[in-house]
């Protein structure tokens, strides 16, 4: 057995091949290995972004803004706007007014109750924004109004001024 | 045969020879790390398809939950006072399958001049059960207004569904109220002898014949239980509320012989919309200036643990009618009586 050992361990042929064959195993096991960390990082990317779509489509479904009242003062140019969110979700936030399409990004949300400044208006809870239309709305004329939230929801109500 | 012979031969050869074997084990290996991650991220996919869904189920129901409430408004009015106030008041029946809560009411004002005003107030334990009826009763600020100008006065109610209950539009004219019509030293109910009725009561306290009863003048109730109904309005000059107690009765003193007076009794109950007296007892709001149907029928004061039992006339004839009320005139305990009126019971 002891010098067959010993002819294995002198033979520089025999040497080459399982040297040969580790580098293969080990390129063959390092590749593998890179494949499976891609493979895990795609798919972790994938539920991610997959998730959060679907994050954003269930808060967006359960948005609902209702409009108590739509008042515009002729002689100061101002459209008031009180809404209420009757939906089942919180933080809903209004980015954009669109009066008769032209847009308006300046919205001030304030508390109905007290008039204290809102970011966002939670569930059952009312609160409202005034903006000045640009151009001003001709007395006795029927507009539409819709608003954005912070979630891309969009609401629309008509008003006569 | 020597075809058989190869397949053994060939067969006993792959399993003698361990070449090829590790490649097997990797590729297994391979196909498992595969399906753990696919099944990982369509498991994952799975559960985030039946959250949308239950929220889609969700928002649906609330959808129909707020397209199922039903509201009916009643009896309303506006009233302008002197202090930049407007009284709001109307009878809200829930005739939809679910209760319903109202958060805001809202008033718009506007006459010929033109001026327009408009303002809101919040509602508090303003929920309303299925079959119920709220009584709204607000007093708004509308900066401006008197009650010696006409207005085209509109309100409206929020539901925390979102729903909007429009209230009656009405215009309201300036106040033509004779002093006199009042009887300012008798008392500030008035009450309209045009509209006195008697209603026949039928199983499950029913008021019989719907709507409009019987000339209250003369009754016929054949022994069985019967209902009067009067039309009373509040002409309070400081034109506060009166709310009427389970105390107020409308009795009469029957002259059968001479030196045996006997007594007829009916106090005072509620009404539903369809006709049916009501066991127990809420007080009657009379509102300023708002004539209100006022019934009675009780046998006795109802309060709690005595509910409504019906009361005949037990005698005929004619006789004097005493309308004996009792109640709240703003803060204040009010009491009046009305006697201006006989019936003749026939039977």
């Amino acid at each position: 057995m002891q010098p067959r050992f010993l002819k294995l361990l002198k033979s520089r042929r025999a040497v080459s091949a399982v040297i040969s064959n580790m580098i293969l195993v080990a390129a063959v096991i390092a590749v593998g290995f890179a494949m499976l960390a891609w493979a895990q990082s795609q798919s972790s990317n994938y539920t991610n972004q997959y998730g959060r779509a679907i994050s954003s489509d269930i808060n967006q479904l359960q948005e609902r803004i209702v409009f108590e009242y739509i008042s515009y003062n002729n002689s100061k140019n101002n459209l008031t706007v009180y809404l209420m969110n009757s939906g089942t979700i919180g933080s809903v936030s209004i980015t954009t007014a669109y009066v008769n399409n032209t847009p308006n990004s300046t919205i001030a949300l304030r508390l109905l109750s007290s008039g204290a400044s809102i970011n966002s208006l939670n569930a059952t809870m009312e609160g409202y924004f005034s903006i000045i239309p640009y151009p001003s709305l001709a007395p006795g004329t029927n507009y539409s109004i819709k608003v954005i939230t912070g979630r891309g929801s969009s609401f629309v109500s008509t008003f006569s001024t | 045969m020597s075809a058989l012979f190869r397949l053994r031969k060939t067969r006993r050869r792959l399993i003698s020879d361990s070449k090829g074997f590790s490649s097997i084990v990797g590729a297994v290996f391979a196909a498992l790390v595969m399906i753990s991650l696919i099944s990982t991220v369509f498991v994952w996919s799975l559960s985030q398809n039946t959250l949308y869904n239950n929220t889609v189920t969700q928002t649906r129901q609330a959808d129909l939950d707020r397209s199922n409430e039903k509201i009916v408004v009643l009896n309303t009015t506006y009233t302008p006072y002197n202090n930049s106030k407007v009284n709001v008041y109307a009878q809200i029946q829930n005739i939809g399958s679910s209760s319903v809560q109202f958060i805001t009411v809202w008033l718009y004002m506007s006459n010929s001049t033109p001026w327009t005003n408009y303002n809101f107030s919040s509602l508090v334990n303003a929920s309303v059960q299925s079959g119920s009826t709220f009584t709204l009763n607000v007093n708004l600020t509308a900066t401006g207004v008197n009650p010696n100008s006409t207005y085209s006065i509109s309100s409206w109610l929020i539901t925390t569904r979102g729903n909007t209950v429009a209230l009656q539009q009405t215009i309201v004219s300036p106040n033509n109220i004779i002093i006199s019509q009042t009887t300012q030293g008798i008392g500030a109910l008035m009450m309209d002898f045009q509209n006195f009725t008697y209603y026949n009561v039928t199983g499950g306290n029913q008021l019989t014949p719907l709507p409009n009863g019987g000339q209250g003048y003369v009754v016929s109730s054949g022994g069985g239980n019967i209902v009067f109904r009067v039309i009373l309005t509040d002409l309070d000059q400081e034109q506060r509320i009166i709310n009427l107690s389970s105390s107020s009765v409308f009795f009469s003193i029957f002259p059968t012989t001479p030196q045996q007076v006997r007594g007829s009794y009916w106090y005072v109950v509620n009404v539903n919309g369809s006709g049916v007296i009501s066991s127990t007892y809420t007080p009657v709001i009379l509102p300023y200036n708002v004539p209100v149907a006022v019934y009675f029928a009780s046998d006795h004061a109802i309060v709690s643990g005595q509910p409504f039992a019906g009361s005949p006339p037990r005698f005929t004839g004619t006789a004097p009618v005493n309308l004996a009320l009792i109640g709240q005139l703003g803060s204040n305990s009010f009491g009046q009586n009305i006697p201006f009126v006989s019936i003749l019971i026939l039977n």
